[in-house]
């Protein structure tokens, strides 16, 4: 699939999910996909951080459903990982694995063992139980309104197989945001609607 | 589990519990057993063991954005593999963060390949303008609500250092 196509498939199969992106390819896709300002975290933080930062929102908001991306090369940094998603099992957070078997956010640089990588075998092998593989657009838009309505009883883990950015891809725009600016906006986005408190003051 | 380091456990889970922590994220280190092993029998809070600090900074500060009190609690040694996780997350961010380690490498720690610890973890905390508060008695474990609230006001991270002393009481 393409990179970008794929995020706009997905992005059209969201309703309410709160998003985590990764640094580098996946926030400059859902930034393209989406523009969206206050209900995506665009963390840009690579190595493997994504979704644990999704998984402490996801225990902390249990009516939120969160989606977190993460590249192929932050998952070959801390595959381990998904030992801890697995014991919190937390049914509200969906993984999102982007596989473009490359280091997409340092232009497409060697990622170790690229063509034998067997991410879904690596998740089952952690017993994950909701593990998924999409590896075209028709798939995809055909599996994945299923695949979230049946978002129980525990976490989900989606391995999206795409193709490296384009030279032009690579341009896309990263998402224009310093830190605390999308901090507050998303945690204002959370607060509205969970009626929590996270700043210890409402404006 | 002795009688003094349970109740020096056990005070250091009332002091987190009373700022509202209910999110404990750790990693072993030997002088960690007893706090480690009373949070996770403790029904206040969610303990849950991750596979390497990193994934304590990814965790905690995840959990602060859904407005979950948090600890990240691990190893001084473990403390040294976060410096990107904690510049590239809670500074970039402003995200608060509360950590407790220890104070490897300092007097009274007997074991040689702690000396690393010993030299550069005061002086990395120094070189990213991270605060830090040492607490070797029981008298100073209130320290870690004042601390605790510190990060909120400061949005960013902060530090607790337990000494051996302190965690170990003679043993």
């Amino acid at each position: 699939m393409n990179y970008v196509e794929c995020f706009r498939a997905v992005a059209r199969h969201r309703t309410d999910e709160i998003v985590i992106t990764s640094a580098g390819n996946s926030g400059q896709a859902w930034w393209a996909a989406t523009r969206d300002s206050v209900a995506s975290f665009y963390l840009d933080a690579s190595m493997s951080l994504s979704t644990m930062f999704a998984s402490g929102l996801a225990l902390a908001q249990r009516d939120l459903k969160i989606w977190a991306f993460m590249g192929d090369g932050a998952f070959a940094m801390n595959p381990g990982m998904l030992m801890v998603e697995r014991q919190m099992n937390l049914p509200n957070l969906t993984h999102f694995l982007v596989s473009n078997r490359v280091y997409g956010a340092t232009s497409n640089a060697g990622l170790p063992n690229a063509a034998d990588n067997d991410y879904a075998a690596i998740a089952r092998g952690f017993g994950l139980e909701r593990v998924f593989e999409l590896r075209d657009l028709k798939t995809l838009n055909r599996e994945l309104p299923a695949l979230k309505a049946s978002n129980a009883p525990g976490h989900t883990f989606v391995v999206l197989e795409v193709e490296p950015f384009s030279d032009a891809e690579q341009k896309l725009e990263q998402p224009p945001f310093d830190g605390p600016e999308l901090k507050f906006r998303f945690g204002r986005h959370v607060e509205s609607r969970t009626g929590c408190d996270i700043f210890g003051y409402r404006i | 589990m002795t009688e003094k380091t349970a109740n020096v456990a056990t005070r250091i889970a009332d002091e987190l519990a009373s700022c509202g922590v209910k999110l404990v994220a750790s990693l072993p280190d030997n002088w960690l057993m007893d706090v480690i092993k009373t949070i996770e029998r403790d029904d206040r809070f969610t303990h849950v063991p991750v596979n390497r600090e990193e994934s304590a900074i990814g965790l905690c500060s995840g959990a602060y954005m859904g407005a979950m009190g948090s600890a990240a609690l691990m190893g001084a040694s473990g403390f040294m593999t976060v410096i990107y996780a904690l510049t590239k997350i809670n500074y970039t961010y402003e995200i608060p963060l509360f950590l407790m380690a220890t104070l490897r490498g300092a007097v009274g720690d007997h074991h040689k390949h702690h000396i690393s610890n010993g030299l550069y973890l005061r002086p990395v905390l120094d070189a990213i303008s991270m605060p830090y508060q040492i607490i070797e008695k029981p008298e100073d474990i209130g320290l870690i609500s004042r601390c605790y609230h510190h990060t909120r006001t400061f949005s960013r991270p902060m530090v607790v250092l337990f000494t051996r002393d302190l965690l170990r009481r003679g043993h």
